[in-house]
């Protein structure tokens, strides 16, 4: 029981308050700070849904969907990105990406709704 | 005395007398002889006297008349004389004139194969391309500039028209129409034109680079005779637009997400039960994040046009759709503001274009309404079908723009000096955004303000 929600972003603060609101709704929430944090811990569980970060240290998030993909880890993935051109979006789309959201467009009480659709 | 000498005396005296009265009638006939011949001769003279007479009256008469002639003739000869003087006058002003002409001929043509050499010298001089077309767009002349940016030599383009020799490409590649080139534009509005996005040239070589142009008509006195361009080679302006955008983009980048969580944070605290003083510094300083989110994501949409980043995504939009969500984006502003909003839209009308785009263009507009609206009055959108477009306005009731000012939209950063509120906190780049877009996305933008009665901003697509 107890759904699993991966969240890999590089914003400590944004980390937190995404944790927060899933929390609040009952979700078990793995935070990684960067795109090879999220490896590991996808390597070990696969998660319901991965909230993912395009811009991040180490290693970003079009690294990481590269590696769902190679390593078939067949796991919803909502992008959250500030990254607003179209290239990016194309470029995350064409790698199976379900949502692509700029998180400057989303208010804190609009994530939980959407993350809610692939938890059912 | 003795009687016979005195009788000899007497018969020599009668002797001599008879001799003496033979040689009387001698005399007295040769007298008479003489007296006749004279008599004749008398006559004869008399006679020679009269037709002498008569010759020298004629010769009279003669030489009157040859007195008034020669008077004629001295008149006409005076006469022949002033008009040689004058002649000679005149031929010696003539020749003047002549060398004076002459003269100033040569300097002149001096002067103009002077000119004409530092015009040429100038034009081949000038960094930037120039090319000069007839008024059919055919190359007439070019500088050693247009040869060395595009490879061509004057000789191989001349009288060729310019969009056969110098193709001109968009930011993707795409050729340039003939019809949309900036010297048929010229030509055909008798206008100066320029370049508002970047065009790319290709060389002779293939190889293209963007460039920035103008083109002016040339004029002979009102007749429209060609058209000169001149073109700058901007790689390393877009080189430093580039890295000026990239850093505008990393800078917002990383604003952008430490504000999403900020914002998010004071957003939730928001809906906890926090003491009166509290709720509100917290309320405010959602608003604040908020507004520079909204600030961040306009820079990043504007640096984006400015470097022709942007691709519009051109779809069918139901036009009351987006009326609608753009409304409710403005939801809590306007009961904020106590305004009056109408929406008004034929139903099912639909527009192709950027749905996103006509979003931000009316979200923009809408919210510049309510900013620059004092309480109490209206606001609305209005779409109504025109000919062969769909007009959206955006109106209302509020400060207007100073007819003075209006010149100077859309002018990046320009704010109306009739609005001192701090509540209208604007930054000046809304309506530069929203211009730009609208080109971006093929519409048409205009507006009518008076001051204290409203603003009417109106968009025009093609249906």
């Amino acid at each position: 029981m107890g759904k699993h929600v991966l969240i890999a972003e590089d914003d400590t603060l944004l980390a937190q308050m995404m944790g927060r609101i899933l929390s609040k709704n009952n979700v078990r929430v793995t935070i990684a700070y960067n795109g090879q944090e999220a490896l590991e811990v996808l390597e070990k569980e696969v998660p319901d849904v991965l909230l993912l970060d395009v811009l991040m240290p180490v290693l970003d998030g079009h690294g990481v969907l590269q590696a769902i993909r190679e390593k078939q880890l067949g796991c919803p993935v909502i992008v959250l990105s500030n990254l607003s051109d179209r290239m990016t979006k194309e470029k995350c789309k064409k790698m199976d990406v379900q949502h692509y959201f700029v998180k400057n467009d989303l208010d804190d009480d609009s994530l939980w709704p959407v993350v809610e659709q692939y938890l059912r | 005395m003795n009687k016979k000498p005195v009788m000899s005396a007497a018969r020599t005296i009668a002797l001599k007398l008879k001799v003496l009265a033979r040689e009387k009638e001698d005399v007295r006939r040769t007298l008479a002889v003489t007296a006749k011949k004279l008599r004749v001769k008398a006559r004869q003279l008399a006679v020679t006297a009269r037709e002498k007479e008569i010759v020298r009256r004629t010769l009279v008469v003669t030489a009157k008349k040859l007195r008034v002639k020669a008077k004629q003739l001295a008149v006409i000869a005076k006469e022949k004389e002033d008009v040689r003087r004058k002649l000679v006058v005149t031929a010696k002003k003539l020749k003047i004139s002549h060398q004076t002409l002459k003269k100033n001929v040569l300097e002149r043509t001096k002067d103009c194969e002077e000119l004409r050499a530092k015009d040429e010298a100038i034009i081949a001089s000038i960094g930037d391309g120039l090319v000069a077309t007839d008024q059919k767009g055919r190359i007439l002349v070019v500088n050693k500039a247009f040869e060395r940016l595009l490879g061509w030599k004057e000789k191989d383009v001349q009288g060729k028209y310019l969009s056969e020799v110098i193709p001109m490409v968009d930011g993707n590649n795409k050729t340039i129409a003939e019809s949309e080139r900036l010297v048929t534009k010229t030509l055909r509005e008798r206008t100066t034109t320029t370049t508002t996005t970047t065009m790319y040239y290709r060389r002779k070589d293939g190889a293209s680079f963007p460039v920035a142009i103008t083109v002016a008509p040339i004029f002979r006195g009102k007749e429209l005779i060609g058209a000169v361009k001149v073109f700058r080679d901007i790689t390393r302006e877009k080189e430093i637009e580039k890295a000026r955008s990239e850093f505008m983009s990393i800078a917002s980048h990383q604003l952008r997400t430490p504000l999403t969580a900020i914002r998010w944070v004071l957003s939730s605290l928001k809906r906890e039960n926090l003491p009166g003083e509290l709720k509100e510094l917290v309320n405010t300083a959602h608003e604040t994040s908020t507004h520079m989110a909204v600030t961040i994501k306009r820079m990043l949409m504007i640096s984006h046009l400015e470097e022709d980043g942007m691709e519009p995504d051109i779809a069918q939009v139901e036009l009351q759709a987006v009326l609608d969500k753009v409304a409710r984006l403005h939801d809590a502003h306007r009961q904020k503001s106590g305004l009056e909003l109408s929406v008004e839209c034929p139903p099912d009308l639909q527009v192709r274009t950027d749905e996103q785009l006509l979003i931000e263009i009316l979200d923009n507009l809408l919210s510049n309404a309510y900013n620059y609206t004092p309480r109490g009055g209206k606001v609305s959108l209005r779409v109504t079908e025109e000919y062969a477009s769909v007009r959206i306005d955006v109106a209302d009731t509020g400060h207007g723009i100073p007819q003075e000012e209006q010149q100077k939209i859309p002018k990046k950063f320009f704010r109306a000096s009739n609005i001192a509120s701090p509540a209208a906190a604007g930054t000046g780049i809304g309506l530069y955004m929203v211009y730009n877009i609208v080109r971006l996305i093929g519409g048409a933008i205009s507006f009518v303000s008076e001051q204290d009665k409203g603003t009417t901003f109106t968009l025009l697509f093609p249906s």
